[in-house]
């Protein structure tokens, strides 16, 4: 008879994962130095605190995007003889990405016309404050003031919004009336969503521009953040987070005692208003001195900002006439090469780009011996990487746009519309490219910059993450394999 | 000068010399040879789109339109063209030395500059135009190989800073006894009479 014997298992003592305690969300200490402009810049202050300081500088930026959207209604359809492309897409896109972004945070956010009328519908006001209460907050607000959905309360639909509008990339940047389009869509969507939803919800989580903005202003050369964070601590009414009778709360939902990084900060100078305590400076600060990606939806947009910038360097910069054929569909009718490329697209931005960052990761874990630090951390700590990277090759990718295609703005000013008008004496202004040969240089500058602050950071993050410099050392040569790997890519579409 | 300030210069030199070290393993030295091409323009490229050639060669180059009136502007050899659809000759110029235009059948240029020059589409031809373009790359490419040893140079650089950052906190954290020099160098102090 046979007989089941169930062998006992023997019984191993027990294994203790401690868990890593959940690192509490106190704000980052401050790293270098730090110079507050309000101090240094005379007036800089004053002029801030004016209640109508966000309306001064909306005003013009409302008029010329009026003009724009007539030109591209009514204007020709040939993008570089219609103002609204040469402005938008060579001179405003070149601003953005290589001045405001880097030397001025979220500027564009607080002078960005597109949420005027939303704002102005939300608050009934232009310029002045209304107290009252709305939800827990101390301004009198109208409209229904719902809070967004909790799940939807990251930047994944920015990313899906912005990765969809630059599909069409070839479309958007060359006609105008595609432009005019995709603006006034946005417009119209912040000005519903702000009559349903409270503060600036489009901006917060729809907006495809800010997405980038909030990630790439973490370089920013200046922050807006409170002189002393105990002072905040101790403040009884949190006159920045929930409004005063001076200013109205923060359109972004900001407590200045806790805002340490300036992905989320559009330097509306509200709070410069509503803090009862004038604990709030404008710092002057080392490049790339928010370091802390706190999200996968943050990280993801580094991944697709990368790609786009790849994509955008093939497409545009690049010799390929089927690539272009592909991606310039409602011309082409390429239906199928279209798929192709927005297959390939989509699939470098969400999956290879950051399935290679996995595998770097993943060796990165194993050499510096830290298998127990939790993937998600490592993953998000090092993917800050992808920020000083991706902000630099944008900028080494826009610099022949302009370079190539300024003079194209000498000629729209006097005839904005392609009408044939000559107001400035300057209609047939050549197309004269500057310095075309040796915008390579620069371009390799760039590069070189984005990779140094990748290469250092890389070194910094190791140490944060492993408290070790060993291990940092070792962690440092899979993420800078990767860093190397990104640079040559754009060397090779720029140079090669 | 302060161990940042040293640093920096070694990152710097060791970037630069990746640079050299690129530029030289590039360094070719065939001899110069004749291509005769030719470059059919259609809305938004040229074809071919990549013309690779060595320093030196001479280039005779012919330039059809496959569709509308197209530009064929080359950066760094101040050249400019004007192709009309499906004709032989084209319009030519060079914008450095004036706006006139001379009609030809072919051009010939010898490529005296190392590197990649973009030729581009100059005259407005309908949407995507201010992206129409081809390469021109003239071996050996130096500024793309440079770049490259530049590139691998300044890793190699941030990673002898980062090994020297460990070494002086494992000291710090006495972890690692003083380099030998150093601890000359202590001694010496030490021992010197004051």
């Amino acid at each position: 008879m046979s007989e089941f014997v169930t062998e006992t298992p023997e019984i191993e003592p027990k294994t203790v994962i401690r868990k890593r305690p959940r690192p509490k969300k106190e704000p980052t200490p401050v790293k270098g130095f730090r110079l507050d402009l309000f101090d240094w810049i005379p007036g800089l202050k004053k002029f801030v605190r004016l209640r109508s300081f966000q309306f001064l500088v909306i005003l013009p930026n409302l008029f010329v995007f009026h003009i724009l959207f007539i030109a591209g209604i009514f204007g020709t359809p040939v993008g570089n003889k219609n103002i609204m492309i040469v402005f938008i897409w060579i001179l405003w896109w070149f601003i953005l990405i290589a001045v405001m972004v880097p030397f001025a945070s979220r500027i564009w956010c607080a002078i960005c016309p597109m949420p005027f009328f939303g704002d102005w519908l939300q608050r009934r006001a232009l310029i002045k404050v209304r107290s009252g209460k709305t939800k827990g907050i101390k301004n009198k607000m109208f409209g229904r003031n719902l809070r967004w959905p909790k799940r939807f309360s990251n930047i994944w639909l920015q990313n899906i919004t912005f990765l969809t509008m630059c599909t069409f990339s070839a479309h958007l940047v060359t006609r105008p009336i595609v432009t005019v389009g995709v603006l006034g869509s946005m417009v119209l969507l912040a000005t519903v969503l702000a009559l349903i939803y409270r503060m600036r919800t489009f901006c917060n989580y729809i907006c495809p521009v800010s997405g980038f903005l909030s990630l790439y202003a973490m370089t920013a050369t200046v922050e807006l953040r409170s002189k002393d964070t105990d002072v905040c601590l101790k403040c009884k009414t949190k006159g920045c987070r929930t409004g005063s009778e001076d200013g109205w709360a923060c359109p972004w939902f900001v407590y200045m005692g806790k805002l340490d990084r300036n992905n989320y900060c559009s330097l509306c100078m509200e709070c410069m208003k509503s803090c009862p305590n004038d604990n709030i400076a404008l710092n002057l600060r080392p490049f790339a001195s928010d370091t802390q990606i706190r999200g996968y939806d943050e990280a993801w947009k580094g991944f697709i900002m990368l790609a786009l910038a790849m994509a955008y360097s093939i497409i545009l910069l690049g010799p390929s006439g089927t690539i272009k054929d592909w991606a310039n569909v409602a011309e082409t009718h390429a239906w199928g090469g279209f798929a192709i490329y927005t297959l390939i697209l989509w699939s470098v931005a969400l999956v290879i780009v950051p399935g290679i960052f996995y595998g770097c990761i993943l060796l990165t874990r194993r050499l510096a011996k830290a298998t127990h630090i939790p993937m998600k951390e490592v993953f998000l700590g090092y993917s800050y990487l992808l920020v000083p990277l991706g902000l630099l090759a944008w900028i080494a990718f826009s610099v022949p746009l302009l370079f190539v295609n300024g003079s194209y703005i000498i000629s729209v000013v006097s005839d904005p519309l392609g009408w044939g008008w000559d107001i400035f004496g300057t209609a047939d202004f050549p197309w004269t490219p500057l310095w075309p040969e040796y915008l390579v240089f620069p371009q390799i500058a760039l590069l070189l910059i984005g990779l140094f602050y990748a290469l250092n950071h890389s070194y910094q993050i190791g140490e944060r993450l492993f408290g070790s410099s060993e291990a940092a050392l070792k962690g440092s040569i899979p993420m800078g394999v990767f860093s190397v790997g990104i640079t040559l890519a754009f060397l090779k579409f720029f140079t090669g | 000068m302060n161990s940042l300030g040293k640093s920096a210069v070694v990152v710097v030199l060791i970037t630069a010399l990746g640079g050299f070290a690129g530029a030289w393993i590039a360094w070719n030295s065939d001899e110069p040879t004749s291509h005769y091409i030719s470059i059919k323009a259609r809305q938004y490229a040229f074809e071919p789109s990549v013309i690779r050639v060595n320093r030196g060669d001479t280039l005779h180059i012919k330039l059809i339109s496959l569709d509308v009136v197209h530009g064929f502007f080359l950066e760094g050899y101040d050249l400019d063209a004007e192709i009309f659809a499906h004709q032989k000759s084209f319009n030519i110029r060079h914008p450095s030395k004036g706006k006139e235009w001379s009609e030809v059948n072919e051009f010939t240029l010898i490529t005296n500059r190392r590197g990649k020059f973009r030729y581009r589409c100059s005259h407005t031809c309908g949407s995507m135009h201010p992206f129409m373009q081809g390469e021109l790359i003239v071996q050996p490419n130096t500024p793309f190989h440079a770049s490259v040893g530049g590139t691998l140079g300044l890793f190699v650089g941030m990673l002898w800073i980062f090994a020297q950052r460990r070494k002086t906190r494992l000291f710090d954290n006495g972890e690692m006894s003083a380099p030998p020099d150093q601890s000359r160098r202590a001694g010496d102090r030490q021992a010197a009479p004051h």
